[in-house]
C-alpha cells in the first residue's frame, strides 16, 4: 500500500537548509492499522503530509498502491488525494457554512460523481457513523464527537484505500475519543488501511502496529 | 465548468450571504450612483436639446442691423432693413433652403371681453408653425397660406396667453381684439419646452398672418427672417449666401459683421450639444471612478475573504479540489456578488428614474426642474455600464482567486 524508500525532505529558507526527513524507509501493507508516534519536530507532520500527497518529497521514492507519486503535478496529486486518501484532522475542518450532508458530499463533487450516486453514498456513510438524522445540521450544531464522525464519513466518501488521521481524538473528551477509536477499529476490521498520528501510547494501543519517528528517521517498529 | 460544481459554488455563495453583504452593498451603491449620474446627465442633455428645438428646428435667424464698414463709397453706420419681398428673393436664389418665413412683431393691446393685456403680436407666414414647433392643440390650427393670401383676420394664441385671457374656456372661434381690431381665434399652441428666445417666450404671444399686420402696426419692414436649410451641413453656406445676396441688394460688405444680425441656431446647437456631451462624459467619469473605487474595495475584501478562508481552501485541496476549482469558486463568487449588487443598484436606479419622470413638467425655461425631471435610463447607458462592470468583475475577482489557488495546501491547513 505505502512503500517509502530513503525519502528525504529539505526545506529551504533563503540560504538556510533544514532537513526534516533524512531518509525514511516505511512500508505499510494493505489492511494494516498503524500508529505513527514521535515528538514534535521529529518530522512526523512532514511525513504525514507527504503520505497524504499534500506535499512532495525532495529525494527518494514514494509508491502509493504501486504508483510513484513523487513527481506528480498539483492537479494530479489532487486526484490522488481525492481518490486514494481520506483525511481526518485533529480540528475536524468541516466547512462551517455547510450541513453535515454537504460536507460529506464535497469530495464526490470534485470528482464529478452523479447526483443519485452521491445521495446514496452520503446517506450510507451518515447512517454508518450514526448521524443520518443530523444530516441537515451545520457543524456548529454538532458536538465535537459528532463533528469528527462527519469528518470520517467525508474522508470515506470516495472510498479511499487509506485513511490518514492526524491526532483524531486530540480535541475530544475521552468518551468521544473512544467512540472515534472504536469506529476506526471497525473500519480496520472491515479491511480499511489506517495510519494515525498520536503521541498517546494508550491511543496507539488501539492500532496493530506502532512506528516511531525521531529526528527525521524511523525507529524500530514495536 | 460542470453544472454540479456551479451549483456547489452557488450554494456556498448563498450560505455565505451574510459575509458578502457588505461587498454587495458597495457594488449596489456604485451601480446606483453611476447609473443615476449617467441617466441624469443624459436627461439634462435631452431636455436642453428639446428646449433648443422649442425655438425652432435647425433655424438661421436673420435680422437687419447697422453697417460697420464703408462700402462702395457709402459710409458706415447705415441701418439695414429687411422686407417681406426679400424672402421671395432669397428663397428663389438659394435652392439649399427648405423653408423661409418672415416675421414682424410689435407690442399690442390684446382684449377678450373684459380681459385686457399687452403682449407681442407676431405677423408670420404659415411656415412659421413647423419651423418654430408652434403646433396647434387639438381642435385648432395654425395660420395657413390662405390666411396670408387673403389677409384673414385670424389669430393663434400662445397657451399661456390663452389661459390668461380665457381662464379655461375654449378660445376657438372666439373673437379677440388686437389694437381694437377684431380677430377670430383659430388655435392655441401646444405646450413646449423652450430655452432660447428673443422678445420673450412663444407661449405668451399672439400670432397673426403677416398680411394683416398692417391693421395693427404701421411698421413696413420685417423684424426677423427665419431660414431652414434642406440639410444641416448647408447651415454655414446658406448663411454666407444670404449675406452675399442681401449685401448686393442693400449694398453692404458681405463680411460686415454688423450689417445683419444673424443667429445660426444650428451651429449654436452643435456647440451646445458638445458641451452637454462633455457634461455627460464628465458625469460618466465620476460615476465610473466611484465604481472603480468600489471595485478596488471589492478586490480588497476578496483578498481578505481569501485569507479568512485559507484553512477552508487547504481542506478543499486535501479533499481533492484542483487549482481550477479554487479559481472558479472565487471568480464566480465575485461574479455572484457583482450580479447581485448590480441587480439591486440598477433596479433602484431604474425606479428612481421612473419615479422622477412622473413629476409634472414645468415649461418655464428658467426653472431647473425642466432639466432635472427627465432623466433618461436608456439602453446605451446600460450597455456601457455592463461592459464596464464585466471588466471590473473580472479584475476584482481574478487576482484574489489566483492567490487562493496558488496556496500550498500544507500551509493553508496549518493556518489559524
Amino acid at each position: 500500500m505505502i512503500d517509502m524508500r530513503n525519502l528525504k525532505k529539505v526545506y529551504k529558507t533563503g540560504s538556510i537548509e533544514f532537513e526534516a526527513l533524512k531518509g525514511v524507509f516505511l512500508k505499510i501493507e494493505k489492511g494494516e492499522f498503524v500508529s505513527l508516534m514521535g515528538p514534535s519536530g521529529s518530522g512526523k507532520s512532514t511525513l504525514m503530509n507527504i503520505i497524504g500527497c499534500l506535499d512532495t518529497p525532495t529525494g527518494g521514492s514514494y509508491y502509493l498502491e504501486g504508483r510513484d507519486v513523487s513527481g506528480l503535478t498539483f492537479d494530479q496529486l489532487s486526484e490522488v488525494r481525492n481518490q486514494k486518501v481520506g483525511f481526518v484532522f485533529q480540528s475536524f475542518n468541516l466547512l462551517p457554512y455547510a450541513t453535515a450532508y454537504e460536507n460529506v458530499e464535497l469530495p464526490m463533487l470534485y470528482n464529478g460523481k452523479k447526483a443519485p450516486e452521491r445521495r446514496q453514498r452520503v446517506d450510507e456513510l451518515l447512517t454508518m457513523v450514526g448521524l443520518y438524522d443530523w444530516r441537515k445540521h451545520r457543524p456548529t450544531e454538532l458536538s465535537g464527537g459528532q463533528q469528527q464522525r462527519v469528518a470520517i464519513a467525508r474522508a470515506l466518501a470516495m472510498d479511499p484505500p487509506i485513511l490518514l488521521a492526524d491526532e483524531p481524538t486530540g480535541n475530544l473528551d475521552s468518551k468521544s475519543g473512544e467512540e472515534i477509536l472504536d469506529l476506526f477499529t471497525s473500519l480496520w476490521k472491515a479491511g480499511r488501511t489506517i495510519l494515525m498520528v498520536t503521541h498517546d501510547t494508550k491511543i496507539a494501543a488501539y492500532s496493530q502496529r506502532t512506528v516511531h519517528i525521531l529526528d527525521g528517521k524511523m525507529e524500530a517498529d514495536i | 465548468m460542470k453544472l454540479h460544481l456551479l451549483k456547489l459554488f452557488l450554494n456556498e455563495f448563498k450560505k455565505r450571504k451574510k459575509k458578502t453583504s457588505l461587498i454587495t452593498f458597495a457594488i449596489a451603491w456604485g451601480t446606483l450612483s453611476l447609473l443615476l449620474m449617467m441617466s441624469f446627465g443624459r436627461g439634462l442633455s435631452n431636455q436642453f436639446r428639446i428646449g433648443f428645438q422649442g425655438l425652432g428646428e435647425d433655424l438661421i435667424l436673420v435680422n437687419g442691423g447697422r453697417t460697420s464698414m464703408d462700402y462702395q463709397g457709402l459710409p458706415k453706420g447705415r441701418a439695414i432693413r429687411l422686407f417681406a419681398s426679400d424672402i421671395d428673393l432669397i428663397g428663389r436664389l438659394i435652392p439649399e433652403i427648405k423653408r423661409i418665413c418672415p416675421e414682424s412683431y410689435n407690442l399690442g393691446e390684446i382684449k377678450y371681453k373684459d380681459q385686457e393685456t399687452n403682449r407681442n403680436v407676431r405677423g408670420v407666414y404659415a411656415d412659421f408653425g413647423p419651423m418654430r414647433n408652434t403646433i396647434a392643440q387639438a381642435g385648432g390650427r395654425f395660420i395657413n397660406p390662405d390666411d396670408v393670401t387673403y389677409s384673414r383676420r385670424v389669430a393663434f394664441l400662445g397657451w399661456h396667453l390663452a389661459e390668461e385671457l380665457f381662464k379655461g374656456k375654449n378660445p376657438i372661434n372666439e373673437e379677440i381684439y388686437i389694437n381694437r381690431m377684431p380677430f377670430k381665434v383659430i388655435g392655441v399652441m401646444m405646450k413646449k419646452l423652450q430655452n432660447s428666445n428673443y422678445q420673450g417666450l412663444d407661449y405668451d404671444h399672439v400670432y397673426i398672418p403677416l398680411s394683416t399686420m398692417a391693421l395693427v402696426d404701421s411698421q413696413k419692414y420685417i423684424d426677423m427672417m427665419h431660414i431652414q436649410p434642406t440639410e444641416r451641413k448647408y447651415a454655414r453656406y446658406v448663411e454666407n449666401r444670404v449675406k452675399e445676396i442681401l449685401g448686393e441688394k442693400y449694398r453692404f460688405d458681405k463680411d460686415d459683421k454688423y450689417a445683419l444680425s444673424v443667429f445660426n441656431t444650428i451651429e449654436a446647437g452643435e456647440i451646445a450639444g458638445k458641451v452637454f456631451m462633455g457634461i455627460e462624459i464628465f458625469l460618466g467619469l465620476i460615476g465610473g471612478l466611484t465604481l472603480l473605487i468600489a471595485a478596488v474595495g471589492v478586490t480588497n475584501l476578496m483578498y481578505a475573504m481569501v485569507k479568512e478562508r485559507t484553512r477552508e481552501i487547504g481542506v478543499k485541496m486535501a479533499l481533492g479540489a484542483k487549482r481550477r476549482h479554487i479559481v472558479w469558486q472565487f471568480l464566480l463568487e465575485a461574479l455572484f456578488i457583482f450580479l447581485k449588487g448590480t441587480f439591486w443598484g440598477a433596479l433602484i436606479a431604474f425606479n428612481i428614474v421612473s419615479l422622477v419622470r412622473l413629476a409634472p413638467m414645468n415649461y418655464e425655461m428658467t426653472s431647473i426642474q425642466s432639466y432635472l425631471l427627465r432623466p433618461d435610463f436608456s439602453t446605451d447607458i446600460l450597455v456601457t455600464f455592463i461592459v464596464i462592470m464585466g471588466i471590473l468583475v473580472f479584475f476584482s475577482g481574478i487576482f484574489p482567486a489566483l492567490r487562493a489557488s496558488k496556496m500550498n495546501p500544507v500551509d493553508a491547513l496549518r493556518y489559524e
